[in-house]
């Protein structure tokens, strides 16, 4: 019996040893949470297995602490949770370092094949909601504020199939509000044409199935649900301009990229151009993203854009694009010129040679380090099956890709810690800061594994502040509000948005790292209202409460 | 990326000699004549024999067995290949028969099957040096990668120097995605046999694969110095120079490569972008043009030449050209192989 338990000893202090890294500037430790992802992978690989893992952090019972929310499968042939395996879980955050699966009490453990979640407080309650997209069914959760959820989505008619396209499979969705009415509305990022019954099969080998390209499958449009403010929603999705834009969307990020005051959205598609959909005002969208750059990389590839972000990588105060995609196609960065374009910058920012081997699926925008700089955590695994894992790597670790200023990156994976668990077919993330010691965590999900919380252990002792915002003649949750924090001399940009990574939601304070500034010199917010307010001489380390004046 | 062909290499097998007994003395002398011919280098003459033989007895033993090897030193593998199964089937223990299947199946760039075949022959003759070459590569090009690791790794336990198997090997690790790997193989190869051909090449490509254009640079200058008319070694430099800012010499090797071989496309792309990057527009847009007549399937050239024209005002030119982006990435375009479950199966990527 001395051997094993040995051995099991020298493992434990290899993870410490690896995730204690002190020579990294950005480091993690691992900590186990009670979730396996299971997509109900079948050897005939039928491509919605591949794409399940959305994860949520958000604060269900106002309590002051991130809790956690998955999405999960179900049965692949009967799209049904056949089993309590199957079940989206909630995890209520304790406040000291414990996470308790309230998902039964909480009425979320769903019904579908669920893929990915959106968390947005769409009734103005005080109560974030939860809008959980999947396989040819989506359903909305209302808050009830008491620790309970009700399933309101027949009510809110966000459920219906398509006319032309049949029952629709959503990877994903952004709450935001698009016509400034002080209402979120609901975009609803939609992947691909799928169908058990006439699926293509696609033969990796003698026998040996796997997932198919995207080119197998037909493309289908994103929809956009305007909140009537009385429960129910309008599909504007093709008054808008969105339908006539169909792709194989695969995460949507909301920024308003050109300052004008209205939301835009950024949709990654998996092997076809991507989408840029400019908020002309009045509902209305025009599809943007040839002219400006960012329907295609920079090498005019068709490339298999998985998550994105989309925020103020270099604090110009014009929100970038992050996306990812597979081994050999780069992690991409557009970087917002700040007059309508973008310009591909992956090779210069180092991210082209950093990227080249790796294959990601959820990426995230943040100040890990609090150094002012926003950094980019990126899960990643491949999308093909572990059968495949002769031909690629399939099973990757997570990397941070920590941003040194001036659009210039540095990976960090061992360095950060982030192996001190296996490598993995990774899919969604959320962040924040889960035990309120001024430093963002990651929750990400993995295939057929344990989901991880990568608790953030960075050292150096930056300052931070965090802002949790309180719309009133804007929407509650001050979704597209714009935040500038002048710290040091130095200006820094951020907007609300929840929506994060891939199939994935992030919806605590907006986060800044403020160096060795123990103090901000001003705050700028400016809400969706058109309301600016102001804040001077803020000290650091707190998370400040801001409430849209009336 | 392959590297070697078969031929020159099949000096494996000693020609069968083989007296026929005179059971029926026609066909005995039919085959006698036609192994007096075969061993006189007169192979063509020689199947004439053979076939003579076989009618008048296709059960004389071995006849099969040099009727495939006369085919065979003519490179005719496919018609190697029925009389090797036949003799084979008559004597599933006849090394050199099966060894001989193998080969024809690889000349006939049947790999799998090759593979198959060869792995059996190996099995009896485990220390025969080149036949588990032609099995490792026969795994490498029937994209059996496991399997073909595994005798490539075997091989250099017993010749750590040998540069081809080096690269071979690399070229595993490259079509399993494992680059470090890979290079690491070729950068053994290039220390082993600095001059062996297109090593310099192989581990330039790896490098530039991997974005370490200084690298590739250096090493598709060396295999330039060996091989100066090798046009995809000088059009990755020139690449590589385009993407590590050297510009002046990319646009130098690529009107070089353009001399050589005006059909080569990637460099009408890359001049394309250097040019449209230094403002030379009009020349940049014939380029780019010039790529799409070369390959108008591919959506980079249209996307490069549509943001050509938006930068230079032409709005309609550019959205023609965002429109043949948008065609090409239509179902029509891009799903040929549309399989029906149950049906044989399409590709993966």
């Amino acid at each position: 019996m001395k051997a094993p338990l040995l051995a099991l000893l020298l493992l434990a202090a290899g993870w410490i040893a690896v995730g204690q890294n002190p020579a990294s500037p950005i480091r993690f430790v691992y900590r186990p949470i009670d979730f396996r992802l299971d997509s109900s992978e079948t050897p005939e690989r039928h491509a919605p297995e591949t794409m399940a893992g959305g994860v949520a952090v958000f604060d269900y019972n106002n309590d002051g602490y991130l809790d956690i929310f998955f999405t999960n499968g179900a049965d692949i042939h009967t799209l049904q949770k056949s089993s309590s395996k199957y079940f989206n879980r909630l995890f209520e955050n304790d406040g000291k370092g414990n996470f308790k699966d309230v998902t039964v009490k909480a009425g979320l453990a769903g019904m579908g094949f669920d893929n990915g979640v959106a968390v947005g407080d769409y009734d103005n309650d005080g109560y974030k909601d939860l809008f959980v997209g999947g396989v040819h069914g989506n359903h909305l959760y209302h808050n009830n504020g008491d620790g309970t959820f009700t399933d309101v989505t027949a009510k809110a008619g966000i459920n219906r199939p398509d006319s032309q396209y049949g029952p629709l499979w959503s990877v994903g969705g952004a709450w935001v509000d698009v016509n400034n009415d002080g209402l979120l509305d609901l975009f609803v990022v939609n992947y691909l044409a799928w169908d058990i019954n006439t699926e293509p099969r696609c033969e990796a080998g003698p026998g040996k199935y796997d997932y198919c390209h995207p080119k197998f499958y037909k493309a289908t449009p994103n929809q956009l649900f305007l909140n009537n403010g009385d429960g129910t929603f309008r599909d504007v999705s093709a008054e808008s301009g969105i339908r006539s834009h169909p792709g194989k969307g695969m995460g949507v990020g909301i920024a308003d990229y050109d300052l004008d005051g209205l939301m835009d959205l950024f949709v990654s598609n998996d092997k076809v151009y991507n989408s840029l959909f400019h908020n002309k005002g009045g509902g209305k969208f025009e599809e943007v993203a040839f002219e400006a750059g960012v329907a295609l990389t920079e090498n005019g590839q068709f490339i298999s854009g998985m998550g994105v972000d989309f925020r103020d990588l270099d604090n110009d105060g014009y929100p970038d694009i992050a996306f990812v995609a597979l081994d050999n196609e780069l992690f991409p960065i557009f970087r917002n010129l700040g007059k309508g374009g973008f310009a591909d910058v992956t090779e210069s920012s180092g991210m082209a040679r950093l990227s080249a081997p790796m294959a990601g699926y959820s990426p995230t925008i943040a100040d890990f380090d609090n150094d002012g700089w926003k950094d980019v955590f990126i899960t990643r695994g491949h999308v093909q099956s572990l059968g495949y894992a002769s031909r690629v790597a399939v099973e990757q670790p997570n990397t941070i890709f920590r941003n040194l200023g001036g659009m210039k990156f540095q990976a960090l994976t061992a360095e950060a810690g982030l192996t001190a668990q296996p490598p993995k077919r990774h899919r969604g993330s959320a962040v924040g800061d889960l035990n309120h010691d001024g430093r963002l965590d990651v929750v990400a999900s993995a295939l057929s594994a344990p989901a991880e919380i990568w608790m953030n252990d960075s050292p150096g002792g930056n300052h931070w502040i965090e802002f949790a915002l309180e719309g009133t003649k804007s929407n509650r949750d001050g979704i597209g509000a714009r935040i500038k924090v002048v710290a040091g001399g130095a200006a820094q940009y951020n907007h609300v948005s929840f929506a994060a990574g891939y199939a994935s939601s992030s919806a605590g304070p907006v986060h800044f790292g403020l160096g060795r500034n123990a103090s901000v010199e001003s705050v700028e917010i400016r809400w969706p209202s058109g309301m600016v307010q102001e804040l001077k001489n803020v000290a650091a380390d707190r998370v400040i409460r801001v409430k849209e004046a009336e | 990326m392959r590297l070697s062909a078969m031929k020159g290499a099949l000096v494996l097998l000693a020609l069968a000699a083989r007296l026929w007994p005179a059971a029926d003395p026609r066909a005995a002398a039919e085959a006698n004549a036609g192994l007096d011919l075969a061993r006189a280098g007169k192979y063509l003459e020689a199947i004439r024999h053979y076939r003579a033989a076989l009618a008048l007895d296709p059960s004389l033993p071995g006849l099969h067995l040099n009727l495939g090897l006369a085919y065979f030193k003519l490179n005719r593998f496919t018609d190697a290949v029925p009389s090797f199964e036949k003799a084979t089937k008559a004597d599933p223990a006849d090394f050199q028969a099966r060894a001989l299947l193998g080969m024809s199946y690889y000349g006939s760039r049947r790999f799998a099957d090759a593979a198959a075949q060869l792995q059996r022959a190996s099995d009896q003759q485990p220390d025969n040096t080149e036949l588990r070459f032609r099995l490792a590569q026969s795994y490498l090009w029937s994209q059996q990668y496991d399997a073909a690791k595994d005798q490539f790794q075997s091989l250099l336990l017993k010749n750590p120097d040998s540069a081809p198997v080096h690269m071979l090997l690399g070229e595993v690790l490259d079509a399993a995605n494992q680059e470090e790997q890979a290079t690491a193989e070729f950068e053994a190869a290039v220390k082993a046999s600095p001059r062996e051909p297109e090593v310099h090449f192989g581990l330039g490509y790896l490098y530039w694969k991997q974005k370490r254009f200084d690298e590739a640079g250096r090493e598709f200058q060396a295999e330039l110095a060996a091989q100066p008319q090798h046009t995809q070694a000088l059009t990755y430099l020139a690449d590589a120079e385009m993407h590590g800012g050297d510009e002046a010499s990319a646009v130098d090797h690529l009107r070089q490569v353009l001399k050589l071989d005006p059909k080569i496309r990637l460099a009408h792309l890359d001049l394309g972008i250097v040019l449209a990057g230094r403002n030379e527009s009009d020349q940049a847009a014939a380029h780019f043009r010039e790529a799409i007549r070369l390959d108008p399937s591919k959506p980079d050239a249209h996307y490069r030449l549509g943001r050509l024209w938006l930068a230079m005002g032409r709005e309609a030119e550019a959205n023609a050209e965002f429109a043949e982006v948008k065609k090409l990435a239509q179902p029509e375009q891009l799903e040929p192989l549309v399989r029906i479950p149950g049906r044989d199966a399409g590709g993966t990527q």
